[in-house]
């Protein structure tokens, strides 16, 4: 069975974890590391897609950044996505060649990653047709995005367990105007470990993906 | 005297991405004119929350943007044209 390695880095900055992903994109593009899921959160981060709309930035972008919110273009696909503390975030950097060549497959098995973590806790989220991510009524509960260069993925999801949901007001959610969010922790009305819910990704990508994963630390992959 | 060389356009196509009926070119990495590398990123084209990078089939010029940013293409559209450098094929 095909192996992935499953890389935990804590909390981390997004510009950091960027430049990481951009490395490592690069280098498994060459086939100069395996295939690898970062598993992390970040500090406050609002980013801008390839389609984004600057006007769905609504808090004062210089206020932001003042309260340390880092504001970034990136090379994923989509609109405006806040990110922090409380959600998991996933980057897999996968050669799609060696699963399906099929973005509608890739972004499927995604969200069927999500779907499966937040079932385990008894939460029957849904799709809705052309709003990719996971969805619990009108509320969003996990986000992907991604970026494919040579069928390597970078980029990847986002699955609100227990974000500071005001922080959401921060933006439109994927400039839908009356877009909710909503997380893990809301729904089930108590605190849910991040440690966890990083556990029961590892079993539904394995699952989902075909593949055994493998804990592997960040300095194996990258030496 | 003026030797004719023979000159060859080679099309930038979108891909199949499997079950995806229609992209829409975001951003031309390059202008017309601009020099290219076989296997160098010169459109990036999206559909619903994907990127996905177009490479340069060959190495020469940027000689034509058939589908400008913004528009639409489907897979297997040309949406570009390289004219490709002499001696490369």
């Amino acid at each position: 069975m095909r192996e992935v390695s499953w890389v935990p880095l804590g909390r981390v900055r997004f510009g950091k974890a960027l430049e990481l992903q951009r490395r490592l994109h690069h280098l498994r593009r060459y086939g100069k590391v395996p295939d690898l899921v970062l598993s992390l959160e970040h500090d406050p981060v609002i980013t801008l897609g390839r389609s984004a709309d600057p006007r769905h930035i609504l808090g004062d972008p210089a206020a932001l950044v003042a309260s340390g919110v880092e504001v970034v273009e990136v090379e994923r696909g989509g609109d405006v996505s806040y990110h922090g503390p409380g959600q998991l975030v996933l980057y897999p950097i996968l050669d799609l060649r060696g699963f399906e060549r099929s973005i509608k497959w890739y972004i499927w098995a995604l969200e069927e990653v999500m779907l499966r973590v937040v079932a385990s806790y008894g939460i029957r989220a849904g799709r809705l047709p052309g709003r990719p991510g996971i969805w619990v009524g009108k509320g969003k509960l996990g986000a992907v995005g991604v970026y494919v260069r040579s069928w390597v993925t970078m980029h990847g999801l986002a699955l609100n367990v227990s974000p500071q949901l005001d922080h959401f007001r921060w933006i439109v959610p994927c400039g839908i105007h009356g877009a909710e969010v909503t997380s893990i922790a809301a729904l089930l009305g108590r605190e849910v470990p991040l440690e966890e819910v990083d556990e029961r990704a590892r079993d539904a990508f394995a699952h989902v993906f075909g593949v055994r994963v493998a804990p592997t630390d960040v300095e194996v992959v990258t030496e | 005297m003026v030797i004719r060389k023979e000159v060859a356009l080679a099309d930038i196509v979108v891909p199949p991405l499997g079950e995806v009926e229609e992209v829409r070119v975001v951003r031309w990495l390059h202008e017309v004119g601009d020099e290219v590398q076989a296997g160098e990123a010169v459109a990036e084209v999206e559909s619903q929350k994907a990127t996905f990078v177009i490479e340069a089939p060959v190495a020469g010029k940027l000689f034509a943007i058939l589908v400008p940013e913004g528009r639409a293409a489907a897979p297997g559209e040309v949406i570009g044209k390289i004219l490709e450098r002499e001696g490369e094929r």
